[in-house]
Protein backbone atom coordinates (compact mmCIF):
# COMPACT_ATOMS: atom_id res chain seq x y z
CA UNK A 1 0.00 0.00 0.00
CA UNK A 2 1.00 3.41 -1.14
CA UNK A 3 1.18 5.78 1.83
CA UNK A 4 0.17 9.22 0.86
CA UNK A 5 2.47 12.41 1.11
CA UNK A 6 1.11 15.74 -0.24
CA UNK A 7 2.67 18.62 -1.59
CA UNK A 8 0.86 21.14 -0.01
CA UNK A 9 2.01 20.46 3.48
CA UNK A 10 5.42 20.60 5.71
CA UNK A 11 6.76 17.20 7.75
CA UNK A 12 8.94 16.62 10.93
CA UNK A 13 10.97 13.25 10.86
CA UNK A 14 8.51 12.33 13.66
CA UNK A 15 5.82 12.40 11.36
CA UNK A 16 3.51 15.37 11.84
CA UNK A 17 2.74 17.69 9.25
CA UNK A 18 1.89 21.04 8.90
CA UNK A 19 -0.84 22.84 6.97
CA UNK A 20 0.13 26.57 6.84
CA UNK A 21 -2.37 29.53 5.91
CA UNK A 22 -0.97 32.82 6.55
CA UNK A 23 -0.22 33.14 10.57
CA UNK A 24 -2.15 30.17 11.19
CA UNK A 25 -1.58 26.37 10.51
CA UNK A 26 -3.16 23.18 11.29
CA UNK A 27 -1.34 20.15 12.39
CA UNK A 28 -2.00 16.06 11.69
CA UNK A 29 0.09 12.83 11.68
CA UNK A 30 0.48 11.66 8.32
CA UNK A 31 -0.46 8.69 6.32
CA UNK A 32 2.52 6.76 7.31
CA UNK A 33 1.97 7.11 10.99
CA UNK A 34 -1.33 6.21 11.11
CA UNK A 35 -0.60 3.20 8.78
CA UNK A 36 2.42 2.47 11.55
CA UNK A 37 0.05 2.84 14.72
CA UNK A 38 -3.37 0.99 13.27
CA UNK A 39 -6.76 1.50 15.07
CA UNK A 40 -6.31 5.01 16.68
CA UNK A 41 -8.67 4.56 19.57
CA UNK A 42 -8.08 7.50 22.18
CA UNK A 43 -6.87 11.06 21.07
CA UNK A 44 -5.76 13.48 23.98
CA UNK A 45 -6.25 17.05 23.04
CA UNK A 46 -4.35 19.81 24.29
CA UNK A 47 -6.40 22.71 25.89
CA UNK A 48 -7.63 25.92 23.65
CA UNK A 49 -5.18 28.80 24.37
CA UNK A 50 -2.63 26.94 25.21
CA UNK A 51 1.20 27.89 24.54
CA UNK A 52 3.60 25.48 22.87
CA UNK A 53 7.13 25.29 22.45
CA UNK A 54 8.56 23.71 19.03
CA UNK A 55 9.14 19.93 20.09
CA UNK A 56 6.54 20.15 22.87
CA UNK A 57 4.43 17.58 23.75
CA UNK A 58 1.14 18.31 21.93
CA UNK A 59 -1.53 15.70 22.48
CA UNK A 60 -1.80 11.82 22.78
CA UNK A 61 -2.76 9.53 20.11
CA UNK A 62 -3.16 5.80 21.21
CA UNK A 63 -4.02 2.81 19.51
CA UNK A 64 -5.50 -0.45 21.15
CA UNK A 65 -1.56 -1.50 22.44
CA UNK A 66 0.31 1.92 21.75
CA UNK A 67 1.04 5.28 23.52
CA UNK A 68 2.12 8.11 21.15
CA UNK A 69 3.46 11.64 21.93
CA UNK A 70 2.47 13.71 19.00
CA UNK A 71 4.61 17.07 19.20
CA UNK A 72 4.06 20.69 18.03
CA UNK A 73 6.39 21.15 14.54
CA UNK A 74 6.58 24.92 15.50
CA UNK A 75 5.87 26.93 18.39
CA UNK A 76 2.49 28.99 18.75
CA UNK A 77 -0.81 28.91 20.63
CA UNK A 78 -3.49 26.67 20.34
CA UNK A 79 -6.34 28.10 18.87
CA UNK A 80 -8.79 25.19 17.76
CA UNK A 81 -8.65 21.68 18.75
CA UNK A 82 -10.72 18.99 16.71
CA UNK A 83 -13.27 17.92 18.68
CA UNK A 84 -14.66 15.35 16.84
CA UNK A 85 -11.74 12.99 17.48
CA UNK A 86 -12.65 12.63 21.08
CA UNK A 87 -15.35 10.53 19.70
CA UNK A 88 -14.44 8.96 16.52
CA UNK A 89 -10.79 8.90 16.82
CA UNK A 90 -10.58 6.43 13.73
CA UNK A 91 -11.07 9.39 11.41
CA UNK A 92 -7.14 10.05 12.00
CA UNK A 93 -7.11 6.49 10.10
CA UNK A 94 -9.62 7.39 7.75
CA UNK A 95 -8.26 10.74 6.77
CA UNK A 96 -5.01 11.71 8.01
CA UNK A 97 -4.66 14.69 6.04
CA UNK A 98 -8.43 16.16 5.95
CA UNK A 99 -10.94 15.63 8.84
CA UNK A 100 -7.98 13.77 10.79
CA UNK A 101 -6.39 17.18 11.80
CA UNK A 102 -5.34 17.51 15.34
CA UNK A 103 -5.12 21.27 16.14
CA UNK A 104 -5.13 24.46 14.70
CA UNK A 105 -2.52 26.98 16.03
CA UNK A 106 -1.25 30.60 15.38
CA UNK A 107 2.47 30.43 14.38
CA UNK A 108 4.79 32.23 16.53
CA UNK A 109 7.73 32.20 14.47
CA UNK A 110 7.39 31.46 11.09
CA UNK A 111 11.36 30.86 10.21
CA UNK A 112 10.82 28.05 11.84
CA UNK A 113 8.40 26.71 9.13
CA UNK A 114 11.57 26.47 6.74
CA UNK A 115 13.64 24.43 8.98
CA UNK A 116 10.49 21.56 8.39
CA UNK A 117 10.95 18.74 5.68
CA UNK A 118 9.44 19.35 1.87
CA UNK A 119 7.59 16.75 0.75
CA UNK A 120 10.53 15.31 -1.07
CA UNK A 121 12.60 14.86 2.22
CA UNK A 122 10.04 13.16 3.98
CA UNK A 123 8.86 10.40 1.30
CA UNK A 124 12.56 9.88 1.16
CA UNK A 125 13.03 9.22 4.91
CA UNK A 126 9.74 6.64 5.54
CA UNK B 1 20.38 -13.29 20.72
CA UNK B 2 16.54 -12.37 19.45
CA UNK B 3 14.61 -15.68 18.49
CA UNK B 4 12.51 -16.51 16.03
CA UNK B 5 9.41 -18.37 14.97
CA UNK B 6 10.24 -21.28 12.71
CA UNK B 7 7.56 -19.89 10.95
CA UNK B 8 8.50 -16.34 10.64
CA UNK B 9 9.10 -16.40 6.84
CA UNK B 10 5.26 -17.62 6.45
CA UNK B 11 4.01 -15.03 8.67
CA UNK B 12 6.64 -12.34 6.45
CA UNK B 13 4.33 -13.43 3.83
CA UNK B 14 1.21 -12.53 5.31
CA UNK B 15 2.56 -9.40 6.39
CA UNK B 16 2.78 -9.61 9.58
CA UNK B 17 4.38 -6.49 11.74
CA UNK B 18 6.51 -8.05 14.85
CA UNK B 19 7.62 -7.10 17.77
CA UNK B 20 10.64 -8.39 20.40
CA UNK B 21 8.74 -10.21 22.97
CA UNK B 22 10.61 -12.36 26.00
CA UNK B 23 13.36 -12.65 23.42
CA UNK B 24 11.54 -13.43 20.67
CA UNK B 25 10.77 -11.57 17.40
CA UNK B 26 6.79 -12.97 16.93
CA UNK B 27 4.19 -11.49 14.83
CA UNK B 28 2.30 -8.42 16.83
CA UNK B 29 -0.54 -8.23 14.39
CA UNK B 30 -1.44 -8.87 10.12
CA UNK B 31 -4.12 -6.46 9.56
CA UNK B 32 -5.49 -4.68 12.85
CA UNK B 33 -5.22 -5.81 16.81
CA UNK B 34 -9.10 -4.84 16.67
CA UNK B 35 -9.93 -7.01 13.56
CA UNK B 36 -7.53 -9.97 14.71
CA UNK B 37 -9.62 -9.44 18.10
CA UNK B 38 -13.22 -9.58 16.90
CA UNK B 39 -12.09 -12.20 14.11
CA UNK B 40 -11.20 -14.67 17.15
CA UNK B 41 -14.81 -13.72 19.08
CA UNK B 42 -16.73 -14.23 16.32
CA UNK B 43 -15.50 -16.72 13.77
CA UNK B 44 -12.05 -18.20 14.17
CA UNK B 45 -8.04 -16.84 14.46
CA UNK B 46 -4.83 -19.25 14.10
CA UNK B 47 -2.12 -18.33 16.52
CA UNK B 48 2.01 -18.67 16.58
CA UNK B 49 2.54 -19.27 19.86
CA UNK B 50 5.90 -21.14 19.39
CA UNK B 51 7.53 -18.37 21.80
CA UNK B 52 5.70 -20.97 24.71
CA UNK B 53 7.98 -23.22 26.12
CA UNK B 54 8.20 -26.95 25.98
CA UNK B 55 9.61 -28.57 28.91
CA UNK B 56 9.22 -32.93 29.05
CA UNK B 57 9.25 -33.87 32.47
CA UNK B 58 9.87 -37.86 32.75
CA UNK B 59 10.95 -40.30 35.20
CA UNK B 60 8.90 -42.53 37.91
CA UNK B 61 9.07 -39.90 39.89
CA UNK B 62 7.55 -37.45 37.17
CA UNK B 63 4.28 -37.03 38.97
CA UNK B 64 6.09 -36.03 42.10
CA UNK B 65 8.09 -33.76 40.82
CA UNK B 66 5.10 -31.59 39.69
CA UNK B 67 2.80 -31.70 42.73
CA UNK B 68 6.12 -30.94 44.65
CA UNK B 69 6.83 -27.63 42.55
CA UNK B 70 3.21 -26.60 41.57
CA UNK B 71 0.59 -25.84 43.21
CA UNK B 72 -1.33 -28.88 41.58
CA UNK B 73 -1.83 -31.98 43.24
CA UNK B 74 -0.29 -34.02 40.42
CA UNK B 75 -2.05 -37.36 41.16
CA UNK B 76 -5.40 -35.99 40.52
CA UNK B 77 -4.70 -35.23 37.16
CA UNK B 78 -5.18 -38.02 34.98
CA UNK B 79 -3.77 -39.61 31.66
CA UNK B 80 -4.91 -37.48 29.22
CA UNK B 81 -5.91 -34.63 30.92
CA UNK B 82 -3.93 -31.23 31.35
CA UNK B 83 -3.46 -28.54 34.02
CA UNK B 84 -3.16 -24.80 34.49
CA UNK B 85 -1.07 -24.39 37.61
CA UNK B 86 1.78 -22.13 39.12
CA UNK B 87 5.77 -22.92 40.33
CA UNK B 88 6.04 -20.76 43.38
CA UNK B 89 9.41 -19.95 44.93
CA UNK B 90 9.91 -20.91 48.78
CA UNK B 91 8.59 -17.53 49.60
CA UNK B 92 5.14 -18.22 47.77
CA UNK B 93 5.65 -15.61 44.51
CA UNK B 94 4.92 -16.77 41.50
CA UNK B 95 7.92 -17.93 39.27
CA UNK B 96 5.80 -18.75 36.71
CA UNK B 97 2.58 -19.87 35.60
CA UNK B 98 2.07 -22.76 33.10
CA UNK B 99 -0.28 -26.01 31.93
CA UNK B 100 1.33 -29.14 32.21
CA UNK B 101 -0.36 -32.10 30.02
CA UNK B 102 -0.32 -35.73 31.30
CA UNK B 103 0.52 -37.94 27.93
CA UNK B 104 1.16 -41.68 28.73
CA UNK B 105 3.90 -41.91 31.61
CA UNK B 106 5.03 -38.20 30.18
CA UNK B 107 4.01 -34.80 31.34
CA UNK B 108 4.52 -31.87 29.34
CA UNK B 109 4.73 -28.51 30.76
CA UNK B 110 4.30 -25.41 29.32
CA UNK B 111 6.11 -22.34 31.01
CA UNK B 112 5.96 -18.81 29.81
CA UNK B 113 8.77 -17.45 26.81
CA UNK B 114 11.74 -16.98 27.92
CA UNK B 115 10.99 -19.41 31.11
CA UNK B 116 12.06 -22.70 29.38
CA UNK B 117 15.74 -22.41 31.41
CA UNK B 118 14.46 -21.07 34.97
CA UNK B 119 12.04 -23.78 34.90
CA UNK B 120 14.26 -26.77 33.79
CA UNK B 121 16.25 -25.83 36.17
CA UNK B 122 14.31 -24.98 39.02
CA UNK B 123 12.38 -28.59 38.38
CA UNK B 124 16.27 -30.18 38.30
CA UNK B 125 17.45 -28.77 40.96
CA UNK B 126 14.32 -29.74 43.19
CA UNK B 127 13.93 -33.45 42.01
CA UNK B 128 17.84 -33.67 42.87
CA UNK B 129 17.19 -31.74 46.30
CA UNK B 130 14.72 -33.99 47.05
CA UNK B 131 15.86 -37.15 46.21
CA UNK B 132 13.37 -37.56 42.78
CA UNK B 133 13.82 -39.73 40.33
CA UNK B 134 12.31 -37.59 37.62
CA UNK B 135 14.13 -35.40 35.11
CA UNK B 136 13.14 -32.09 33.09
CA UNK B 137 14.30 -31.67 29.95
CA UNK B 138 13.92 -28.32 27.79
CA UNK B 139 12.87 -28.87 24.33
CA UNK B 140 11.01 -25.31 23.26
CA UNK B 141 13.38 -25.02 20.16
CA UNK B 142 12.13 -28.60 18.80
CA UNK B 143 8.36 -27.67 18.96
CA UNK B 144 6.12 -24.98 17.22
CA UNK B 145 2.70 -24.52 19.07
CA UNK B 146 0.00 -22.90 16.98
CA UNK B 147 -3.64 -22.26 19.31
CA UNK B 148 -6.90 -22.41 16.87
CA UNK B 149 -9.27 -20.11 19.00
CA UNK B 150 -13.03 -18.82 18.26
CA UNK B 151 -16.50 -20.45 18.17
CA UNK B 152 -15.22 -22.05 14.50
CA UNK B 153 -12.13 -23.58 15.72
CA UNK B 154 -13.33 -27.04 16.07
CA UNK B 155 -15.01 -27.12 12.72
CA UNK B 156 -11.83 -25.72 11.37
CA UNK B 157 -9.72 -28.51 12.67
CA UNK B 158 -12.21 -31.18 12.09
CA UNK B 159 -11.98 -30.89 8.59
CA UNK B 160 -7.73 -31.84 8.75
CA UNK B 161 -8.79 -35.29 10.36
CA UNK B 162 -10.30 -38.18 10.71
CA UNK B 163 -10.28 -38.51 14.77
CA UNK B 164 -13.76 -36.99 16.43
CA UNK B 165 -12.43 -33.32 17.97
CA UNK B 166 -15.73 -32.91 19.86
CA UNK B 167 -14.38 -36.01 22.32
CA UNK B 168 -11.35 -34.13 23.45
CA UNK B 169 -12.83 -32.36 26.77
CA UNK B 170 -12.40 -29.15 27.91
CA UNK B 171 -8.38 -29.70 28.96
CA UNK B 172 -8.25 -33.02 27.75
CA UNK B 173 -5.13 -33.61 25.45
CA UNK B 174 -4.16 -36.27 23.66
CA UNK B 175 -1.72 -37.50 20.53
CA UNK B 176 -3.48 -37.15 17.38
CA UNK B 177 -2.66 -36.39 13.62
CA UNK B 178 -4.06 -33.30 11.61
CA UNK B 179 -3.09 -32.12 8.74
CA UNK B 180 -1.25 -35.99 7.74
CA UNK B 181 0.98 -34.81 10.92
CA UNK B 182 2.14 -35.98 14.66
CA UNK B 183 0.62 -33.32 16.64
CA UNK B 184 -0.46 -33.24 20.31
CA UNK B 185 -3.57 -31.71 20.95
CA UNK B 186 -5.17 -29.92 23.90
CA UNK B 187 -8.55 -28.18 24.07
CA UNK B 188 -7.33 -25.03 25.73
CA UNK B 189 -6.68 -21.76 25.10
CA UNK B 190 -5.53 -17.94 26.29
CA UNK B 191 -8.48 -16.08 24.67
CA UNK B 192 -11.79 -17.52 26.35
CA UNK B 193 -13.14 -18.81 23.57
CA UNK B 194 -13.25 -22.13 22.26
CA UNK B 195 -10.56 -23.38 21.42
CA UNK B 196 -7.66 -25.89 20.69
CA UNK B 197 -3.50 -25.93 21.06
CA UNK B 198 -1.28 -28.05 18.96
CA UNK B 199 2.17 -29.36 19.53
CA UNK B 200 4.11 -29.70 17.15
CA UNK B 201 7.53 -31.59 16.53
CA UNK B 202 9.54 -31.81 14.56
CA UNK B 203 8.92 -27.76 13.52
CA UNK B 204 9.49 -27.83 10.18
CA UNK B 205 6.43 -30.02 10.04
CA UNK B 206 4.49 -27.17 11.26
CA UNK B 207 4.93 -25.13 8.17
CA UNK B 208 2.05 -27.31 6.22
CA UNK B 209 0.02 -27.39 9.46
CA UNK B 210 -0.18 -24.08 9.61
CA UNK B 211 -1.05 -23.47 5.93
CA UNK B 212 -3.59 -26.19 6.22
CA UNK B 213 -5.83 -24.67 8.86
CA UNK B 214 -5.54 -21.15 7.24
CA UNK B 215 -6.89 -23.32 4.08
CA UNK B 216 -9.36 -25.19 6.27
CA UNK B 217 -10.40 -21.85 7.92
CA UNK B 218 -10.99 -19.92 5.06
CA UNK B 219 -14.76 -21.05 4.92
CA UNK B 220 -15.23 -19.66 8.40
CA UNK B 221 -13.72 -16.52 7.92
CA UNK B 222 -10.27 -17.31 9.53
CA UNK B 223 -7.39 -15.09 10.10
CA UNK B 224 -3.83 -14.93 11.61
CA UNK B 225 -3.19 -13.48 14.92
CA UNK B 226 -0.86 -11.31 16.40
CA UNK B 227 0.56 -11.04 19.74
CA UNK B 228 -1.60 -7.75 20.41
CA UNK B 229 -5.02 -9.41 19.80
CA UNK B 230 -3.64 -12.18 22.12
CA UNK B 231 -2.83 -9.56 24.69
CA UNK B 232 -6.34 -7.89 24.31
CA UNK B 233 -8.40 -11.12 24.09
CA UNK B 234 -7.16 -12.54 27.19
CA UNK B 235 -7.17 -8.96 29.06
CA UNK B 236 -10.96 -8.94 28.86
CA UNK B 237 -11.32 -12.43 30.15
CA UNK B 238 -9.09 -11.71 33.34
CA UNK B 239 -5.97 -14.00 32.20
CA UNK B 240 -3.14 -12.99 33.38
CA UNK B 241 0.54 -12.58 32.04
CA UNK B 242 3.80 -13.37 33.11
CA UNK B 243 5.65 -9.90 33.74
CA UNK B 244 2.71 -8.04 34.14
CA UNK B 245 0.57 -9.72 36.64
CA UNK B 246 3.51 -11.58 38.45
CA UNK B 247 6.38 -9.50 37.57
CA UNK B 248 7.69 -8.63 40.89
CA UNK B 249 6.92 -11.25 43.45
CA UNK B 250 2.86 -11.63 43.69
CA UNK B 251 1.78 -14.96 45.16
CA UNK B 252 -1.40 -16.86 43.51
CA UNK B 253 -3.24 -15.63 46.32
CA UNK B 254 -2.55 -11.77 45.76
CA UNK B 255 -3.41 -12.71 41.39
CA UNK B 256 -6.73 -14.31 42.60
CA UNK B 257 -5.18 -17.82 41.42
CA UNK B 258 -6.49 -19.46 45.22
CA UNK B 259 -8.97 -21.59 43.10
CA UNK B 260 -5.85 -23.26 41.52
CA UNK B 261 -4.51 -23.90 44.58
CA UNK B 262 -4.59 -27.68 45.81
CA UNK B 263 -4.42 -27.27 49.57
CA UNK B 264 -4.18 -31.20 50.26
CA UNK B 265 -0.93 -31.78 49.57
CA UNK B 266 2.47 -30.55 50.44
CA UNK B 267 4.30 -28.04 47.53
CA UNK B 268 6.84 -25.41 48.00
CA UNK B 269 5.71 -22.31 48.71
CA UNK B 270 3.14 -23.48 50.70
CA UNK B 271 3.69 -22.49 53.96
CA UNK B 272 3.98 -19.01 52.75
CA UNK B 273 1.01 -18.67 51.19
CA UNK B 274 -1.06 -20.23 54.01
CA UNK B 275 0.39 -17.34 56.40
CA UNK B 276 -0.11 -14.82 53.70
CA UNK B 277 -3.83 -16.36 53.97
CA UNK B 278 -4.40 -16.05 57.25
CA UNK B 279 -3.42 -12.23 57.61
CA UNK B 280 -5.39 -11.55 54.61
CA UNK B 281 -4.11 -7.97 54.56
CA UNK B 282 -2.54 -8.44 50.95
CA UNK B 283 -3.18 -6.30 47.79
CA UNK B 284 -5.22 -8.27 45.50
CA UNK B 285 -5.87 -8.51 41.78
CA UNK B 286 -9.02 -6.49 41.39
CA UNK B 287 -10.91 -5.56 37.45
CA UNK B 288 -11.64 -2.10 36.99
CA UNK B 289 -13.83 -0.87 33.97
CA UNK B 290 -13.67 3.13 33.28
CA UNK B 291 -16.68 4.88 33.45
CA UNK B 292 -14.85 8.29 32.01
CA UNK B 293 -12.43 8.23 28.63
CA UNK B 294 -9.47 7.07 28.87
CA UNK B 295 -7.10 3.81 28.44
CA UNK B 296 -5.06 2.53 31.67
CA UNK B 297 -2.05 1.01 30.70
CA UNK B 298 0.44 -0.70 33.31
CA UNK B 299 2.01 1.03 35.89
CA UNK B 300 -0.58 3.60 36.26
CA UNK B 301 -1.81 4.48 39.68
CA UNK B 302 -4.99 3.57 40.90
CA UNK B 303 -6.06 6.16 43.71
CA UNK B 304 -9.16 6.53 45.85
CA UNK B 305 -10.17 10.09 47.23
CA UNK B 306 -6.54 11.07 46.01
CA UNK B 307 -4.68 8.23 48.18
CA UNK B 308 -2.79 5.84 46.38
CA UNK B 309 -4.59 2.33 47.08
CA UNK B 310 -3.00 0.15 43.93
CA UNK B 311 -1.30 0.12 40.56
CA UNK B 312 -2.41 -1.32 37.45
CA UNK B 313 -0.59 -4.34 36.06
CA UNK B 314 -2.41 -4.82 32.61
CA UNK B 315 -4.71 -2.11 31.27
CA UNK B 316 -5.87 -1.68 27.39
CA UNK B 317 -9.04 -0.27 25.68
CA UNK B 318 -10.96 -3.49 24.91
CA UNK B 319 -11.84 -4.00 21.47
CA UNK B 320 -15.27 -5.71 22.41
CA UNK B 321 -16.57 -2.93 24.89
CA UNK B 322 -14.88 0.13 23.12
CA UNK B 323 -14.06 1.18 26.80
CA UNK B 324 -10.97 1.05 28.97
CA UNK B 325 -10.24 -1.80 31.38
CA UNK B 326 -7.80 -2.96 33.74
CA UNK B 327 -6.36 -5.59 35.82
CA UNK B 328 -4.87 -3.68 38.84
CA UNK B 329 -3.30 -4.38 42.43
CA UNK B 330 -5.74 -3.01 45.32
CA UNK B 331 -5.39 -2.81 48.70
CA UNK B 332 -8.18 -5.34 50.24
CA UNK B 333 -10.06 -2.15 51.86
CA UNK B 334 -11.20 -0.66 48.81
CA UNK B 335 -12.30 -3.85 46.56
CA UNK B 336 -15.74 -3.59 46.58
CA UNK B 337 -17.74 -4.37 43.83
CA UNK B 338 -19.50 -1.55 42.13
CA UNK B 339 -17.18 0.92 43.82
CA UNK B 340 -15.53 3.55 41.92
CA UNK B 341 -11.84 3.94 42.28
CA UNK B 342 -9.99 6.57 39.85
CA UNK B 343 -7.12 5.32 37.71
CA UNK B 344 -4.16 8.40 37.48
CA UNK B 345 -3.46 8.69 33.48
CA UNK B 346 -0.85 11.11 32.54
CA UNK B 347 -1.25 12.84 35.99
CA UNK B 348 -5.27 12.97 35.16
CA UNK B 349 -7.97 10.49 37.13
CA UNK B 350 -10.32 8.59 35.33
CA UNK B 351 -13.02 6.94 36.63
CA UNK B 352 -13.38 3.16 36.77
CA UNK B 353 -15.69 0.71 38.38
CA UNK B 354 -14.98 -2.42 40.59
CA UNK B 355 -16.24 -5.43 38.21
CA UNK B 356 -16.78 -8.60 38.30
CA UNK B 357 -14.45 -10.91 35.94
CA UNK B 358 -14.63 -11.18 32.74
CA UNK B 359 -15.05 -8.02 31.38
CA UNK B 360 -16.08 -9.54 28.25
CA UNK B 361 -19.26 -12.65 29.16
CA UNK B 362 -19.14 -15.69 27.03
CA UNK B 363 -22.37 -15.05 25.21
CA UNK B 364 -20.69 -11.57 24.09
CA UNK B 365 -20.35 -12.52 20.25
CA UNK B 366 -24.18 -13.80 20.02
CA UNK B 367 -25.66 -10.56 21.40
CA UNK B 368 -23.19 -8.33 18.92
Amino acid sequence: MVEEVRDDLKYTESHEWLKVEGNKAKVGITDHAQSELTDIVFVELPAVGKEIKKGDELCVVESVKSVSEIYSPVSGKILEVNKKLEDAPEIINQNPYDDGWLIEMEIEDKTEIDKLLDPESYRKSI
Amino acid sequence: MVQRSPLHEIHKGLGAKFTEFAGFEMPIQYSSIKDEHLTVRKKVGLFDVSHMSNVWITGIDAEKLISLATVEDASRIGNGKSQYTEILREDGTIIDDTIFMHLDDKYMMIPNAGMASTATDWLNEKAEEYNLCAKAENFSKDYVILAIQGPKSRDTLQKLTDFDIGTVKFFGCQYIDIADTDCIISHTGYTGELGFELQITPSKTAKDVFDKILEAGKEFGIKPIGLGARDTLRLEKCFILAGNEFESGRTPLEALLGWTVNWDHDFIGKKAILKQKEKGDFQRLTYLECIEKGIPRHGCKVKKDGKDVGIVSSGTLSPCLNKGIAMAYVHPDFREKDSTLDILIRNNPVKAKIVKPPFVKKDWAEEN
